[in-house]
């Protein structure tokens, strides 16, 4: 999230899409109703009529799959209406720019400019702006980046400062805002509903109602979760809502932003750590053999020439010597080169791809730490033929998962499979000691409140036993990537036991010469712009500098930032600025800049995050997201005046409507899903061009022609994931026994399903039996002309468990993904129903 | 302590069920464990109805609206806690009763003669009863309680305690029934009409007020609710019943029927030995052994 939770009762608008916020994410109710309480519109569009739909001043219905004609069609609405918000875009976004000659879109094809037929791939370099001037940074003594040249930084070309070409006037046809009002002038009303499937006056209440933010003192949010990415082009539908949210000058205001609602207690954490294939922790880049083999070329491909990104190369050393300690020196690069690199393939490292590669014989063993692929990854069932060619599995849970028993489930044969199955029991989150990090990004210290049953222990234990284990045969017998293993700095115990506290020293970051973890004396830095290129300070992940800078008490939590429970509300905006901690350092809204205008006056004085008052910014009811001062040699600082340069993430400083960060589009463009019921009349391409795993036989691509029903799969707030924890509480499955899948009655009628019926749903990758719920909130939707039925399945059943147990509907969803975070198409496939 | 009431805001309900688990974990009331026993019930409602051991169901209604989703009523199924209540009316041995302090409708167990006459008087078809239908011994009656153990010690019954969207509060009567007119008045000036508040008047007044959104009809409410017409023969059957009582509760032992309710407050956890202690007689009714990883 861009704001966090309790940020949403300063919503003016609040739309949920792609998101059942009350269901999926009770907290979020209670701040939800604070902002209907001070008048604010709810607006919620869903494909189905959800119990959050049930309390929404306007429900908006919408075909799976549909949301970047939705919200392309808002965009056109808004600029058509002249309902943008002017100042914020001409200062804040890149509107102004000027893209590349060759920059262009072809609906006829479908294509951006620069698409490769033979690499499969955009050629990206018609996606950056016209150069108007460059330079070089000042490296000199007393310059801005004099400690490019400090003893101990490992040498690299800096990049070049660019500037770009830009109109103010925004009426260059090459320039952004021009190119991007051209793109979605062909997104009409009329073509939106006939795409989405919703009716054109409901269509044009909720664009009236949520482009009312665009006013400078109101506030939009926008709550989404996985409605929006798990699709083949998830990673756009995520762009396109914050196109709409920089037009209405909705980031980096109170009550705005755009708030992805994680589905797991400590998803967010879970990222913030790289979870991700590509991902070095911190939201760095993880190495990888063509664009950074050595660790100069990792700091000349990723450092940002300007902005916040200038500083990646402290980041990056400060994480190989907290990776490698004494080991790491500036002559062996810090030991970058003992760092795994990701091979030219490496998407068929992700999710998806593990199965591939076992399928293929070509992966032996796996671990399955606190994830339960048979049952919630895609095409379930390949994924369990899959795994039968694995030697061995080990699995950490905390019940004997369905992915811990795969070779069980009912349609495996017991007898055939080979695989040597590990079970590791682990503790539950209220068995250990550690941080949990939210949504809205705060890190929270939690105690342990009860022991582990049995034999359970922390992963981090067991990561433990693991390592050291490790380690000493490397140490006997030796072996492929020796120094990677044996040269690894690996000293957080605390009296001899692993502990998370000494892993929360190495993640705020110390100065390496002046600490010492052996006996706890650590010289912990305050936050992260203390960090070093030169080897003198060591942090794990530079985003949660400041978050445990105590080093007077550094074995003592509570005394830390992330132990604060202190309710001080300054602004009263639910910032709570001392309660918990808030990474990076401790802002509540990022982007905060944006709040206030040109000269630094906020958008709405009932909402002042950052005020400048003409000499200074004396009001910061939250920690400023941009350099509002710079620090003098004698210790005082000077005021920076307000600028433009609102968004320091970015080289340019100014947020993007057209970006060539993705793989697949410059702006998001409708594509139809992998397996659709209808035409895309948006463009001549079907799909999105770079769809993942496609072509992989497992996918088994269905027709319309022969499953007619589009289906999506979701959850239901009494479970959680998989039910491999909530089935186990007799208290929960009580309210919800069994799975269900929702239809119409205009279906069930055609089908001759009654309520409760059980019923078949299948495709060709599989069928399941569940019982019917047929009911008014599903209605068929009538799709460039023709009517569309469409189902819900929840997925939280399998056929494990004592007390509750079912199908497992991802059976059914396609394993082919986005290009960008190869994430699954759970949201929208192609079935056939019918009576059991 | 005043007069108190739980509100049950309809409008502000997620429908979440959080109250319905709240309130089985903190009365110690069990949930079915045998494999797959719970049958589809066609409808989000679960379980189906208040039963033995269920003392709170959130309801589900819907109606179409004309063109997208339904009117969907969320409703509180559970004790009204009348002013006039006829269950207290009507028992026999004294085992139904008003908490004088709160108004709220309590029971003791140990009194229950098991006559179910407290379901017949019951406008709302409230209470249930353990071991109906087997032996017929040691039927007793089972409801909310309000949490009334918590109330005395000053915290919110625990389904108000659970609940995020703050669609059940908990407070004085008086603050409640404020609050509640409070929120018909917006939502009739959003437009739903049939908005109303519901228990102000209702048999004496109940202590447990809604705001209904939708028509009375979604969420199974009597509009006019009346002790049973029963109610006046059972009140001179009353004595009888109650020596019958007296009888009964003789005859079984009391010991016997102590050990059927809950007595979480007379249980005493020893930190140092791990041991769970019976406060009355001292006696150890069962030892952790944490080494061995029990809890």
């Amino acid at each position: 999230m861009t704001g966090h939770y309790c940020d949403f009762k300063n919503a003016d608008v609040i739309l949920t899409s792609g998101s059942n916020n009350l269901e999926n994410h009770p907290v979020s109710s209670k701040w939800v109703q604070r902002a209907l309480d001070a008048g604010a519109t709810w607006i919620v569009v869903d494909p189905r009529f959800t119990r959050t739909a049930s309390q929404a001043d306007i429900y908006c219905p919408i075909r799976p799959g549909t949301d970047i004609a939705f919200y392309g069609g808002m965009i056109n609405y808004i600029i058509e209406k002249d309902l943008w918000q002017h100042e914020y875009v001409e200062h804040y976004t890149n509107a102004t720019f000027i893209m590349d000659e060759g920059y262009s879109f072809d609906p006829e094809t479908g294509f951006f400019s620069g698409w490769d037929e033979s690499k499969k791939a955009y050629d990206k370099h018609t996606w950056h702006y016209q150069v108007e001037s460059e330079s070089e940074w000042d490296t000199s003594e007393g310059g801005s980046f004099a400690w490019v040249k400090d003893p101990g930084v490992p040498e690299f070309t800096p990049p070049k400062v660019q500037v770009a070409r830009k109109d103010p006037t925004m009426q260059d046809p090459q320039c952004v805002w021009q190119l991007m009002k051209k793109h979605y002038s062909r997104y009409t009303i009329e073509k939106v509903c006939e795409t989405c499937g919703m009716d054109e006056d409901t269509l044009i209440q909720v664009y009236e109602a949520y482009a009312s933010t665009g006013a400078p003192e109101k506030a939009g949010t926008i709550l989404y979760a996985l409605g929006q990415t798990q699709h083949t082009y998830g990673t756009n539908n995520t762009r396109i809502m914050t196109l709409v949210q920089l037009l209405l000058g909705n980031v980096g205001v109170a009550g705005g932003g755009l708030n992805a609602l994680r589905g797991e207690p400590n998803v967010q954490g879970a990222t913030d750590m790289a979870m991700l294939v590509f991902d070095f922790p911190g939201y760095l880049r993880w190495p990888n053999v063509s664009e950074s083999p050595n660790l100069r070329a990792w700091c000349e491909s990723q450092t940002y020439y300007g902005g916040f990104y200038t500083n990646k190369p402290k980041f990056m050393v400060s994480a190989l010597k907290e990776w490698f300690g004494e080991h790491a020196t500036v002559e062996n690069d810090y030991g970058y080169d003992w760092l795994p690199k990701i091979p030219k393939n490496g998407g068929d490292y992700t999710t998806m791809g593990t199965f591939h590669l076992m399928d293929a014989g070509t992966m032996k063993g796996y671990f399955a730490w606190g994830q339960n692929p048979v049952v919630s990854d895609p095409n379930s069932a390949f994924n369990r033929r899959a795994m039968a060619n694995l030697e061995w599995l080990v699995v950490a849970d905390w019940v004997e998962t369905a992915t811990a028993s795969f070779w069980r489930a009912p349609d495996m044969k017991p007898e055939d499979i080979q695989t040597e199955v590990y079970f590791l029991p682990a503790a539950l989150i209220y068995e250990k000691s550690g941080t949990i990090a939210n949504s809205g990004r705060w890190l929270q210290w939690r105690y342990k409140a009860v022991e582990p049953v049995g034999e359970a222990k922390p992963d981090y234990e067991i990561a433990d036993m693991l390592w050291t284990k490790i380690v000493e045969l490397y140490k006997a017998e030796g072996g492929p990537s020796a120094e990677s293993i044996l040269n690894v700095k690996w000293d957080y115990y605390v009296d001899g036991k692993i502990d998370p506290r000494p892993v929360a020293w190495a993640f705020n970051g110390y100065k390496v010469a002046s600490s010492d973890m052996k006996s706890a004396k650590m010289d912990l830095l305050p936050a992260f712009a203390q960090l070093k290129a030169d080897g003198s300070t060591a942090c794990a992940i530079w985003i949660y500098g400041g978050y445990y800078n105590n080093s007077d008490a550094p074995l003592d939590p509570a005394a830390q930032p992330v132990g604060r429970r202190e309710h001080d509300d300054p602004g009263e905006l639910g910032l709570y600025p001392k309660w918990a901690f808030s990474w990076p350092a401790n802002r509540r809204i990022i982007y905060n800049r944006a709040s206030a205008d040109a000269n630094g006056k906020p958008w709405n004085p009932k909402r002042v995050l950052v005020e400048w008052n003409g000499t200074e910014w004396a009001t910061r009811n939250d920690v400023p997201d941009f350099v509002f001062q710079t620090a003098n040699a004698d210790g005082t600082n000077t005021p920076v005046a307000p600028n433009d340069n609102a968004f320091f993430m970015k080289p340019e400083q100014h947020a993007n409507f057209i970006s060539y960060g993705l793989a697949d589009a410059a702006l998001p463009e409708h594509y139809e899903p992998f397996e659709s019921p209808t035409k895309n009349t948006f463009n001549a391409l079907q799909n999105s061009p770079l769809m993942k795993f496609a072509d992989h036989p497992s996918a088994k691509k269905g027709d319309f022609g022969e499953f007619p029903i589009v289906a999506t799969t979701y959850s239901i707030t009494e479970h959680w994931q998989t039910g491999a924890q909530t089935r186990m509480c007799p208290a929960l499955n009580e309210i919800a026994p069994r799975q269900f899948i929702e239809m119409s009655m205009e279906l069930a009628e055609e089908k001759g399903i009654k309520n409760g019926d059980e019923v078949i749903v299948w495709n060709n990758r599989g069928e399941v039996r569940l019982n019917a719920l047929v009911t008014a909130r599903f209605r068929p939707l009538t799709v460039n002309g023709e009517t569309i039925h469409q189902v819900g399945m929840i997925h939280h059943w399998d056929w494990t468990n004592m007390f509750s147990t079912g199908e497992v509907v991802n059976d059914l969803t396609p394993n082919v993904g986005d290009p960008n975070s190869f994430i699954p198409e759970f949201k929208a496939f192609l079935v056939d129903v019918k009576k059991a | 302590m005043a007069e108190k009431a739980i509100m049950f805001d309809s409008s502000r309900c997620s429908a979440c069920k959080g109250c319905q688990v709240a309130c089985k974990t903190w009365n110690l009331l069990p949930s079915p464990i045998e494999l797959n026993s719970q049958k589809w019930s066609g409808t989000l409602q679960n379980p189906p109805d208040l039963d033995e051991n269920t003392r709170l169901v959130i309801s589900f209604d819907e109606k179409p609206r004309e063109k997208y989703g339904v009117d969907w009523a969320f409703g509180r199924r559970g004790c009204s806690h009348c002013t006039d209540a006829p269950c207290v009316q009507v028992c026999p041995s004294g085992c139904m009763h008003k908490d004088e302090e709160t108004g709220f409708v309590i029971f003791d167990t140990d009194l229950c003669t098991g006559c179910q006459y407290c379901h017949m008087a019951c406008p709302f078809d409230v209470p249930r009863y353990h071991n109906v239908g087997l032996s017929g011994y040691n039927i007793t009656v089972n409801k909310c309680t309000a949490c009334i153990d918590r109330v005395r010690n000053d915290r919110a019954p625990a389904c108000v305690s659970t609940c995020q969207p703050g669609a059940l509060m908990f407070g004085d009567r008086d603050e409640m029934l404020k609050i509640a007119h409070e929120r018909v008045d917006l939502l009739k000036e959003k437009g739903f009409e049939a908005a109303r508040v519901y228990g102000e008047n209702e048999m004496g007044g109940l202590h447990t007020l809604r705001v209904l959104k939708y028509p009375i009809e979604q969420y199974g409410l009597p509009e006019n609710p009346q002790t049973s017409p029963l109610l006046g023969a059972m009140g001179w059957m009353k004595p009888i019943l109650g020596v019958g009582a007296v009888a009964l509760v003789g005859g079984l032992g009391i010991s016997f029927l102590t050990g059927l309710g809950y007595h979480r407050d007379e249980m005493r956890y020893d930190e140092v030995n791990h041991d769970i202690i019976d406060v009355d007689t001292g006696e150890t009714i069962r030892h952790i052994d944490k080494e061995a990883g029990e809890r």
